[in-house]
């Protein structure tokens, strides 16, 4: 296997309600391979998505390592951690999270501003991302004036507009209708294909599950084989 | 793009922004119009004393504590050098409209030619009649009141005054001087017993003075009575051409102006005649402490006893006005920035609660915690900025609307009414100054939202629903 992309080791995380501690995630230990797709799948409440906000690195471990793209996340200061997401990372979130006030334009362009990207070098990659989502003509379109599937492909569109390591979705297709959510999915994984980026999914969707290069299930915070 | 994603979140919740962004106004437009109307006190106040006062003047040393209670001992030696010297002053020359002098005195006026045997004491005042005619015209600020030219003291050889109604009215001279609101005295029973006896020569005066019945349309002649110099009483006739109104009741029921020559004659009579003040009005109020340096220096170079005193030290009303219209600007400047504060916090709380999963979205996406904190204080600065200046529009709209009305008032020191006017807050102290200072109070209600949303965690801002 090539360095992989993602290397959690002994990972664990709970969650303190006052006096109660509730374990979300218990010593886990995995290799995510560069540049395939990957599927994290578990019931409801298994910890799926906060083994994906670790990865993703909006959330921290109580113990163990984690590396992405060979950093050691945790080594990390807030702003220089924020700073790697903004430059490593990509999210697609289950109920879009486009920012309601940008047009599609201004929201894929989002994340280059935070790179510094120059004005014309945005423009033409974020022309060239709506085109390859298919919503060329929706740039200047507000979120609320997109249907549930070009909002979602506005969301790929800027977690891939900066060229990430690492795209993260969690549930990506839990708010969509089946021929949408089938749309979607196959848009990612021509995405990830085209772009030569690892993604990795938590999800429910056994259309999802079929499409997986690398497919971990997670149960009570553990993996299971 | 901060900026524009700023403007657009102040937008989103349209109703909100605005209610806030017009409490901001009122609190400007209540600054400016309050400032506007302060400004106008203070320069109406300023043109009305350096009108009749100028703004500096020159006394004997020890006069400004002393002197009013025996004026005659502080005369200044000399003063027509003086005078000449600071005419020819190039600094002096160039920031001088007017200088002059003036006697100062104190006696008992008498009317015996009325047949009343009214008398009373009196604080009079010597003055060259043209002098005091230019002084008038001053009007640096476009605030002051306008006199009409009058002649009365403009001969400096006559014995012609002019006199407070309230002396008017003691010495019973309102109905020849047709001064209205100006009753006669009440009748007084006369005492029991023998009276007094009058000194010979003040009853062969009376006796003189009484002669036969005053016409009615001729001007009243009243006796003015002081002491000498030397000490000595010395009495000479006044013509009153009229009554002068003060603001001032006490000095209204004393108040006599006549001609310096006649002042003179009587404090003096046939010795040395003197002055007891140098008057200066400047061309400008803002040249007042060069001038009064440069003139301090002059009668330091010539070791001269005298002492300068500028209007504000003379008129401590003046001060005492502007330190409470101060004040209440201050606690004025103080509510609306509380209401402010608390208006801008609530707003901007609401907003930071209503984009929690927002906040969690672009953190996620790599801002940091302190780009977070820039939005937000960046939006509370517009919101203030916005409103702030819809409040200067709205102010200079209310300033014109109110000089444009026609309204009257006395305002503190004068005697009769005149226009309500506000001066337009151009002053940049007051127009810059509360254009920032609400701009900021904004920005600073803004920090502790703004705090609380870069704080929050990211997993549990993008929970937040």
């Amino acid at each position: 296997m090539k360095d992989p992309v993602v290397r959690l080791q002994h990972v664990a995380r709970a969650y303190r309600t006052g006096a109660v501690t509730i374990p979300a995630i218990r010593d886990i230990s995995l290799d995510i391979a560069p540049r395939v797709f990957t599927v994290i799948v578990g019931p409801s409440g298994s910890g799926k998505t906060t083994l994906l906000n670790m990865v993703g690195c909006i959330d921290l471990p109580d113990s163990g390592q984690i590396a992405v793209s060979g950093q050691d996340v945790l080594a990390l200061s807030d702003n220089t951690l924020a700073d790697f997401r903004a430059r490593h990372i990509g999210y697609v979130f289950q109920a879009f999270n486009l920012i309601p006030v940008l047009s599609a334009f201004e929201n894929v362009e989002y994340p280059l501003l935070l790179l510094d990207i120059p004005a014309a070098e945005r423009r033409r990659k974020v022309l060239a991302m709506l085109a390859a989502v298919g919503l060329e003509a929706q740039a200047n379109q507000r979120p609320n004036e997109l249907s549930g599937g070009q909002k979602q492909r506005v969301a790929i569109a800027r977690a891939l507009v900066k060229e990430p390591a690492l795209v993260l979705a969690d549930e990506p297709t839990a708010n969509l209708d089946s021929v949408t959510g089938a749309a979607i999915i196959a848009l990612m994984r021509q995405m990830q294909e085209s772009f030569h980026t690892s993604f990795i999914f938590s999800t429910h969707d056994e259309r999802l599950m079929k499409e997986a290069d690398q497919t971990f299930t997670i149960r009570d915070g553990m993996l299971v084989p | 793009m901060m900026v524009r994603l700023a403007v657009r979140n102040i937008f989103r919740n349209r109703r909100r922004s605005l209610m806030t962004a017009a409490l901001v106004a009122m609190g400007s437009l209540a600054l400016l119009v309050f400032g506007g109307f302060v400004t106008n006190i203070f320069a109406g106040l300023e043109t009305g004393i350096v009108q009749n006062g100028g703004h500096l003047t020159v006394y004997r040393s020890g006069y400004f504590l002393f002197g009013p209670g025996n004026p005659a001992a502080y005369g200044i030696d000399d003063h027509e050098t003086l005078m000449h010297e600071i005419e020819a002053d190039p600094v002096l020359h160039g920031m001088t409209r007017v200088i002059t002098t003036s006697q100062s005195l104190v006696g008992i006026a008498g009317n015996f030619s009325g047949g009343t045997s009214a008398s009373k004491t009196f604080f009079g005042v010597g003055l060259i009649g043209a002098d005091r005619e230019r002084m008038h015209t001053w009007n640096d600020y476009g605030a002051g009141r306008v006199y009409p030219p009058d002649d009365r003291l403009l001969d400096p050889t006559a014995a012609r005054g002019v006199i407070g109604r309230g002396v008017a009215r003691m010495l019973g001279l309102c109905a020849q001087l047709h001064v209205p609101n100006c009753p006669a005295p009440e009748a007084r029973p006369a005492p029991e017993g023998a009276a007094a006896p009058l000194d010979p020569g003040l009853a062969e005066l009376a006796l003189g003075e009484q002669g036969p019945a005053p016409d009615a349309n001729a001007a009243p002649r009243i006796d003015l009575l002081s002491a000498t110099a030397n000490g000595a009483p010395n009495i000479v006739g006044l013509e009153v051409a009229g009554v002068d109104i003060q603001s001032v009741k006490e000095i209204d029921d004393n108040y006599i102006a006549m001609p310096l020559a006649l002042a003179q004659q009587l404090v003096y009579g046939r010795g040395t005649h003197k002055v007891t003040a140098i008057t200066l009005q400047l061309t400008h109020t803002a040249d007042l402490p060069a001038a009064r340096a440069r003139l301090t220096a002059l009668i330091a170079e010539k070791q001269l006893p005298l002492e300068v005193r500028d209007f504000k030290e003379m008129n401590p009303f003046f001060t005492q006005v502007v330190g409470m219209f101060s004040v209440i600007f201050l606690f004025l400047t103080i509510i609306m920035g509380v209401i402010v504060l608390f208006a801008v916090v609530n707003t901007m709380t609401m907003n930071v609660m209503e984009r929690t999963n927002e906040i969690g979205t672009v953190r996620a996406m790599g801002v940091r915690r302190s780009g977070i904190r820039r939005l937000f204080l960046l939006e509370g600065a517009l919101l203030g900025g916005m409103g702030a200046t819809f409040g200067v529009v709205l102010a200079f709209l209310a300033i014109w609307a109110i000089n444009h009305g026609g309204f009257v008032w006395t305002p503190p020191g004068n005697t009769d009414p005149v226009p309500f006017l506000l001066a337009w807050p151009t002053r940049p102290g007051l127009l810059f100054g509360s254009w920032f200072g609400l701009v900021l109070v904004a920005t600073l209600a803004t920090v502790p939202p703004s705090n609380r949303a870069a704080k929050s965690r990211i997993v549990d801002a993008l929970r937040h629903v």
